[in-house]
C-alpha cells in the first residue's frame, strides 16, 4: 500500500479544539513515510507557516488549507489551496472574518465561489457539512441538489469521506460515497484529524467543553479517539470499511485522494520566502517612486541637519550602511518608516527609537531616531548586517496614550488594504489552564477563582511541580486529592494556544499585495490584524515597524503640558543637556522611585553602587542589570575598577580599544562583536552571525570550534580560552548597547523632570502609571519630595492628576519638590465612568452636595465614595476626626445618609426636585468618620492612603516593639539583625544567578523604602506571609553594599495587623513571645529541578522569564509571585 | 425485537473482527459484519487515567442478529442484545 495524504488535518491553532502543533504532526507524518501533509485548521491561517516551514525540513509536500463555518458553527466546510491558490486562500479566509462577527467567521456557497472562480481552491464537503448532515438525514434528494449548487458554484468541488467509528458514521460515509459517485463528483478520504495520538481524546474532551463553555458531559462532548493522525495501513482499514469491503473502490478512494494532494503541495518559497535564505522575495512597502535615490537624498540633507557633512567618519559610515540597505532592496522599508515616524511627531506625540535601530547612522539621519550612534559607538550590523537572514525590523516608543491614534494614522495614509497589524497568541498557563478545566469540571467559579489565584504565573505544565515544590502552596489544602483530576487535566493543556490577540507593537506596512499574503482578521478595536505571529510575518517577507506604546512617554508628555499650565513654561525636554549635577546627585541618592528603568529595589541598589555621573554612566547602569552581565559576574569588576579598587584587566592589549570604556568588563553585545573581530579579522557583519549562533547550544558547539581555528595566531592560548569563556557566558544574554543608549535618553529625561518638575513630573506618572509600583507608593515618594497630597475636592479636581501651587517652591534636596501640591482626580474614585467623570467636570464650581448630585448626576454609590473620601468637605467645611458626635455640625456621614434620601426621592436628572427639600440636612444626626475610618474610605475607593499614611495608625506599636524605620537604616552597622515593618510594595522572584528562588519585598513604613531579600531558607515558615498580608513586620540583617547602598536579608515575617490585635488584647509580652520564633532554616525548601544553560548557569523554575502583566492592585507582584492562598 | 441481555461471552477475533463466539453453551459463527462503532468512556467519572473505549459489533450468525461489546480498559466482552 502506498502512502496515505492527510488532507483535513487541525493543529492547536484550531483554537479550543486541537491539540497537536504543526511541527509535531508533521514529524508524525514523516514518520509514517507519507508524502504530503495538509493543515486545515479552524477558522483561520494561524499555524500555516509554520507547517510550511516544518514540511519543507521534513521533505514532504506542504498543503495548506481551512475548516470554515457556514450559517452556524457546526456547518462546516474545508477549503484546500490547489498548487497557485495561496493567495486566494489568504484572501477568501479574510473576507469570512469580515462577514462574520469578530471572532466567528462565516462564509457562503456565495462567497466561497467568487473566491474559487479561478478554480484555484477545493472545496471539500464531508459528514459536517450540510450535505453530510442531510444524507446522515437520509433527506438524499436535499443532500443531491446542495451538492449539484456547490459543484455550480465551486468548480473544485469534493465530497469527504470521513469514518471516526462513531455511532453510524461509516453508514453516513457509504451513502456520501454513493451519492458522489452518482454525481460524478470526486470523493476524498480524511479523517478529520484533531489529535496526534488516540489518548488526546481527553484534551479534546475538555477543549470541546471550554470551547462551548459547558459542563463535561457525553451529550456536549466530540468523539474523538479516532480522530488522530492514523498511518496509511489504518487509513486502509478506513477506506475498506467505508467501501464495503469493495477493494478497488477503495482503491480508487485512496487514489483520488492522493492525486487531490498532488494538486494542492504549495511552492514552499511562495508561502515562506525567508526559506530562500540568499534572495528571499520580499514584500516591500510603496512609496510612490525609486526608493533608492530618495533614501540617498534624504540622507544627504539628514547630514547637513545633524552637523555631519564635513564629518569623513560619518560619510564612510553612511556609505557602508547604504551599500547595505541597498543590497538587501530595503531602501522603501527605511523611506517608510521615516515617513511615519514624522507623521507622528507632527501629530505632537512623543517618539523615539528603541532597540538594535538606533545603531543606525541611517535611521538618525532620516530623523527616524535622536541617538548618534557615532556618539556611542554604535554598530549597525546588529541591526542589519550583511550576513544576517532575517529581516531588520525598527522599533519607536511613543505615548502609549496614543497608540491607538498613531495606528489609525497609518491606516489613513497608507489604506487598509496594505496595512496589518501583527497579532500575537495567547496560551493556555497554570492560571488560565486551571480556569478552564475547572469550569469543564463543573466547580463552582469562586473556588475556580481561588484555586487559580493562589498559583505563580507559572507554565501550565509546572502546576503539579509547583504544588510540591513551593512551601505556600504545599501547606494550602490545595493538595487535595480531588482536586488531582483538575490539575492533570490543566497541566495537559500547557502551552495550546487559547485566543488571539493584537501583538502590543508591530504594524506590517507593505502593497496593494499585502492581503495575497497574509490572512487578516479584525482586533478587538477593529483594527486589520494579520493571522501571523511576529516570527512567521519576518519567514512570510513582511516588513514591519514596532510602534510600542510606551507609559513614561505617556507620562513625560503629560508632565510637560502641567509645566505649561501651571508655570506657564515651555520646557524642551529634548533639548536639556545631559550633564546636570542635580540630577544625578538625586539618582547617586537612589532616589530614583518613578524614573525610567531604574526604580526596582534592585536598580536602587545598583545606582547607589555604581554612582553614575554621566549619560554613558546610565547607559552601562541600565546594560548591568540584565541577567547576562549578572550571570558572568560583571557586576562586581565593573564596579571595582570603576571606583579604583582595582586596575581594569585586559585579556589583551589589542582588546583595549574594544573594552576601554567599561574598564574592561564585557557589557555590550557591540564589544563581543569587536572582540570577534579583533581577533579573528573576520569583519562585524560575520561576527553578528557569530553572536547569533551563541543563543542554541548547538551554535555554541559549532562557534567554540569556528574559534579555534579562526583565532589570529598572535593571541596565545590561554587570551583564547579566557575569551571563550566570556563569549559563552555572554551567549543567549548580554544586552545591545544601542538599545541601552535608547533606553538612557528617557531615563536620564525622566530623572531630570523629576528633579526640576517635581509635582508635574508625579502627576504624569500618577495619571499614566509607567512604572513598576503602585500609585500609593509614587504618592509617598511624591510627599518624600516635599509634594503636598491634596485630598479630591469636587470643585478643583480635574479628571486626571493636577498640580496645584501651594506655597513659596523651593528646589533645595531633600524637598525639592515643595510648593506644590498634586490634587487627587475623579478618574481616581473606584467605579467612576467616563461620562461622570465628564458631567462632574462640566458642572463646577458645586455649592453644595444637593447641588453636585442634580447637577453631575453621580451614580448612587459613587456619590457616596466621594463623600467618603473627602470631595466635599471643602464644600460644607467638613473635617474628619475627633470628636465624632458634633452636634449641630454636619458630618460626611450625614451626606451619605442624605444622598440615600436623594436616591430615594428618584429626583436625580429629573429637574423635579425642589432644592429647599434636598438642601435640608440634619447637621450632626450620625457621627463623623475617624481618621482611621477615613484612611480605609480612601484605600477602598481610591486604592491610596491620602491623608495620613496607613502605617501611621501602627506607630505607638511599632514603637514599642522597637522597630528601625527606613530613614534610620543608614545608621545600622552591617551585620546587625533589627526589626523593621510597613506596607508591602512589592514582590519580585526575578531571575538571579544562584538559581534560587529568592523573594524580593519592598516595604514602605512612610519614612522611604525597606528591600527585603528572603532567600529559599526561610521561604518554608515567611513564603504565606509575604506572599498573603499587606502590612508586615519582618526581621532581618542589615546588609551595606555600598556609601549609599543597604539592603536587608530577611529571617522571618509576621503580619502586622495580626501582631497588632495581639497587642491590643495580650499586651506586648505576648508579641515578643511570637517574634522569639526562630524557625530552623531549611534547606531545600523549594523543590522543582533548576533550569541549567549550557554555561552553566541556573535558574528556579519560579523565577520570573516572562513580561508583567498589568494589574491595578495595591502593590506590584510579578509574574513569579503566588497569590493569597485561601 | 430485541432483547437486552448483558451476559459475559467468549469470543474469538480475526483481523482485529469478531469471527466466533460463545453464549450461552452454543457456539454462533459470525457470517456478516453489520456495524462496527467506537464509545470513549467517560472517564471524567472514572479515577483511572486510562478509561479505555468500548467497542460496538453488530453481526449476524445463525439464526439473528447480535450486538457485541468489547471493553479496552477490563479486556471483556459482553453480548448485549440479540434479534431473533
Amino acid at each position: 500500500m502506498g502512502p496515505f495524504q492527510h488532507l483535513h488535518v487541525a493543529s492547536a491553532y484550531s483554537l479550543r479544539y486541537g491539540s497537536a502543533f504543526p511541527p509535531a504532526l508533521v514529524a508524525r507524518a514523516a514518520e509514517h513515510g507519507m508524502d504530503a501533509l495538509a493543515l486545515t485548521d479552524r477558522d483561520g491561517l494561524y499555524g500555516a507557516i509554520k507547517h510550511v516551514r516544518a514540511c519543507h525540513a521534513a521533505g514532504i509536500g506542504a498543503v495548506v488549507g481551512v475548516d470554515l463555518a457556514m450559517s452556524d458553527e457546526d456547518d462546516r466546510i474545508v477549503v484546500l489551496a490547489k498548487r497557485d491558490g495561496w493567495a486566494d486562500l489568504c484572501r477568501l479566509v479574510t473576507a469570512a472574518h469580515y462577514a462574520g462577527d469578530r471572532g466567528q467567521p462565516r462564509v457562503t456557497m456565495d462567497l466561497v465561489g467568487r473566491h474559487a472562480a479561478d478554480g484555484r481552491l477545493i472545496v471539500l464537503l464531508g459528514p459536517r457539512s450540510e450535505v453530510g448532515r442531510a444524507v446522515a438525514a437520509r433527506r438524499d434528494q436535499q443532500a443531491r441538489d446542495l451538492l449539484q449548487r456547490w459543484r455550480a458554484a465551486v468548480p473544485g468541488t469534493a465530497v469527504e469521506i470521513v469514518d471516526l467509528y462513531g455511532y453510524r458514521d461509516v453508514n453516513t460515509a457509504t451513502h456520501l460515497l454513493a451519492l458522489a459517485d452518482s454525481l460524478g463528483l470526486p470523493a476524498i478520504l480524511t479523517n478529520a484529524v484533531r489529535h496526534l495520538d488516540p489518548a488526546d481524546y481527553q484534551v479534546g474532551n475538555v477543549l470541546d467543553a471550554a470551547r462551548k463553555l459547558v459542563p463535561l458531559h457525553g451529550r456536549h462532548v466530540e468523539s474523538s479517539s479516532h480522530a488522530y493522525l492514523k498511518n496509511a495501513e489504518e487509513m486502509g482499514r478506513v477506506a475498506l470499511r467505508v467501501c464495503g469491503g469493495d477493494r478497488a473502490r477503495a482503491t480508487r478512494l485512496l487514489g483520488v485522494t492522493r492525486r487531490a494532494a498532488e494538486a494542492c503541495v504549495l511552492d514552499p518559497v511562495e508561502v515562506v520566502p525567508l526559506i530562500d535564505e540568499v534572495d528571499p522575495r520580499l514584500h516591500l512597502p510603496e512609496i510612490g517612486g525609486d526608493p533608492i535615490p530618495l533614501l540617498r537624498h534624504r540622507c544627504e540633507d539628514g547630514l547637513l541637519d545633524r552637523g555631519l557633512n564635513r564629518s569623513r567618519e560619518a560619510r564612510e559610515r553612511l556609505a557602508a550602511e547604504l551599500a547595505i540597505i541597498e543590497k538587501k532592496r530595503l531602501s522603501g522599508y527605511f523611506v517608510a518608516v521615516a515617513g511615519i515616524t514624522d507623521m507622528i511627531r507632527g501629530m505632537g506625540i512623543r517618539c523615539a527609537i528603541r532597540g538594535s535601530g538606533a545603531g543606525s547612522l541611517v535611521n538618525y539621519l532620516i530623523k527616524i531616531g535622536e541617538v548618534n550612534p557615532l556618539d556611542h559607538g554604535l554598530l549597525m550590523e546588529r541591526f542589519l548586517s550583511e550576513g544576517r537572514v532575517g529581516l531588520p525590523d525598527i522599533d519607536v516608543d511613543v505615548e502609549s496614550a496614543r497608540r491607538l491614534d498613531c495606528y489609525r494614522a497609518i491606516l489613513d495614509r497608507y489604506g487598509e488594504s496594505r496595512v496589518a497589524c501583527v497579532s500575537m497568541m495567547e496560551t493556555y498557563r497554570a492560571r488560565s489552564a486551571i480556569r478552564d478545566v475547572g469550569a469543564a469540571m463543573g466547580l463552582p467559579p469562586h473556588e475556580i477563582d481561588a484555586i487559580a489565584k493562589a498559583f505563580p504565573h507559572v507554565r501550565a505544565k509546572q502546576i503539579r511541580a509547583a504544588l510540591d515544590d513551593l512551601p505556600e502552596l504545599r501547606d494550602s489544602g490545595l493538595n487535595d486529592r480531588a482536586l488531582e483530576t483538575v490539575f492533570r487535566l490543566a497541566e495537559r493543556l500547557d502551552g495550546l494556544p487559547r485566543h488571539i490577540a493584537l501583538h502590543p507593537c508591530g504594524v506590517l506596512v507593505g502593497n496593494t499585495g499585502l492581503r495575497g499574503r497574509t490572512p487578516v482578521e479584525r482586533s478587538l478595536l477593529e483594527f486589520p490584524m494579520s493571522q501571523f505571529d511576529k516570527d512567521d510575518v519576518e519567514d512570510a517577507g513582511l516588513l514591519k515597524l514596532d510602534v510600542l506604546g510606551v507609559r513614561m512617554q505617556s507620562a513625560l508628555a503629560y508632565a510637560l503640558t502641567e509645566i505649561k499650565r501651571v508655570d506657564d513654561a515651555d520646557v524642551a525636554l529634548d533639548e536639556v543637556p545631559h550633564d546636570d549635577a542635580a540630577t544625578y546627585d538625586m539618582v547617586r541618592e537612589s532616589r530614583t522611585i518613578g524614573c525610567f528603568q531604574i526604580e526596582s529595589p534592585g536598580q536602587r541598589e545598583l545606582v547607589a553602587k555604581l554612582e553614575p555621573r554621566t549619560m554613558h554612566d546610565l547607559i552601562v547602569d541600565i546594560s548591568l542589570f540584565r541577567p547576562g552581565p549578572v550571570n558572568s559576574d560583571m557586576v562586581t569588576p565593573y564596579l571595582e575598577s570603576r571606583h579604583g579598587f582595582r586596575a581594569a584587566v585586559y585579556p589583551h592589549a589589542e582588546l583595549r580599544a574594544a573594552l576601554a570604556e567599561t574598564n574592561g568588563v564585557v557589557v555590550f553585545h557591540e564589544q563581543v562583536l569587536r572582540i570577534v573581530d579583533v581577533m579573528t579579522g573576520c569583519g562585524l557583519s560575520e561576527a553578528e552571525k557569530v553572536r547569533r549562533s551563541l543563543s542554541s547550544p548547538d551554535g555554541r558547539t559549532r562557534v567554540r570550534a569556528w574559534w579555534e581555528m579562526n583565532v589570529r595566531p598572535e593571541f596565545d592560548a590561554a587570551t583564547v580560552e579566557a575569551t571563550w569563556r566570556v563569549l559563552d557566558a555572554f551567549g543567549a544574554f548580554g544586552f545591545c548597547k544601542a538599545h541601552a543608549a535608547a533606553f538612557a535618553l528617557p531615563t536620564y529625561q525622566s530623572a531630570w523632570l523629576k528633579r526640576h518638575h517635581t509635582a508635574a513630573f508625579f502627576a504624569g506618572v500618577l495619571t499614566h502609571e509607567p512604572g513598576m509600583y503602585p500609585n500609593r507608593v509614587i504618592l509617598d515618594e511624591a510627599r518624600q519630595c516635599g509634594v503636598e497630597v491634596l485630598p479630591l475636592d469636587v470643585n478643583r479636581s480635574a479628571r486626571d492628576w493636577r498640580v496645584e501651587k501651594v506655597g513659596p517652591p523651593s528646589s533645595d534636596p531633600p524637598l525639592f519638590g515643595q510648593g506644590y501640591g498634586l490634587r487627587v482626580p475623579f478618574s481616581a474614585i473606584k467605579g467612576i465612568s467616563e461620562a461622570e467623570v465628564e458631567r462632574m467636570i462640566a458642572g463646577q464650581p458645586y455649592v453644595s452636595m444637593a447641588d453636585f448630585w442634580e447637577r453631575a448626576r453621580p451614580s448612587r454609590p459613587v456619590a457616596e465614595h466621594v463623600i467618603e473620601v473627602g470631595g466635599l468637605d471643602a464644600v460644607h467645611g467638613l473635617r474628619p476626626g475627633e470628636p465624632r458626635w458634633r452636634p449641630g455640625r454636619l458630618t460626611r456621614r450625614d451626606l451619605m445618609a442624605q444622598v440615600g434620601a436623594l436616591d430615594r426621592a428618584g429626583g436625580q436628572g429629573s429637574g423635579q426636585l425642589p432644592m429647599a427639600f434636598a438642601d435640608h440636612v440634619a447637621p450632626g444626626e450620625l457621627p463623623e468618620m475617624s481618621e482611621a475610618e477615613a484612611v480605609e474610605a480612601e484605600l477602598s475607593v481610591l486604592g491610596m492612603d491620602v491623608t495620613r499614611h496607613v502605617i501611621a495608625f501602627h506607630d505607638d506599636f511599632l514603637d514599642a516593639l522597637g522597630v528601625v524605620r527606613a530613614r534610620d537604616l543608614l545608621r545600622q552597622r552591617n551585620g546587625a539583625e533589627i526589626l523593621v515593618a510597613g506596607v508591602k510594595v512589592a514582590t519580585q522572584t526575578p531571575a538571579v544567578r544562584s538559581g534560587q528562588r529568592v523573594i524580593f519585598t519592598t516595604l514602605d513604613d512612610s519614612t522611604g523604602p525597606v528591600d527585603l531579600t528572603f532567600f529559599e531558607s526561610v521561604q518554608a515558615h515567611t513564603a504565606a506571609t509575604v506572599f498573603g498580608s499587606w502590612l508586615m513586620v519582618a526581621r532581618g540583617v542589615i546588609r551595606r553594599t555600598g556609601r549609599r547602598g543597604i539592603s536587608m536579608r530577611a529571617l522571618h515575617a509576621w503580619n502586622l495587623t495580626d501582631l497588632d490585635r495581639v497587642w491590643r488584647t495580650r499586651g506586648i509580652e505576648a508579641v515578643r513571645e511570637i517574634l522569639a520564633d526562630r524557625p530552623e532554616e531549611g534547606r531545600g525548601v523549594i523543590g522543582g529541578k533548576k533550569i541549567t544553560y549550557e554555561n552553566g548557569y541556573e535558574l528556579s523554575p519560579y523565577a520570573d522569564l516572562g513580561v508583567k502583566e498589568p494589574q491595578r492592585v495595591l502593590w506590584h507582584a510579578s509574574m513569579g509571585s503566588s497569590g493569597k492562598v485561601a | 425485537m430485541s432483547r437486552l441481555y448483558g451476559d459475559p461471552i467468549e469470543v474469538w477475533v480475526r483481523d482485529g473482527q469478531p469471527v466466533r463466539f460463545v453464549w450461552r453453551d452454543r457456539l454462533y459463527v459470525v457470517r456478516q459484519i453489520l456495524d462496527h462503532w467506537v464509545v470513549a468512556r467517560e472517564w471524567w467519572k472514572t479515577s483511572a487515567t486510562d478509561p479505555g473505549e468500548r467497542r460496538f459489533w453488530r453481526v449476524e450468525a445463525q439464526s439473528g442478529t447480535y450486538e457485541l461489546r468489547y471493553d479496552t480498559a477490563t479486556d471483556a466482552w459482553l453480548l448485549l442484545r440479540a434479534w431473533d
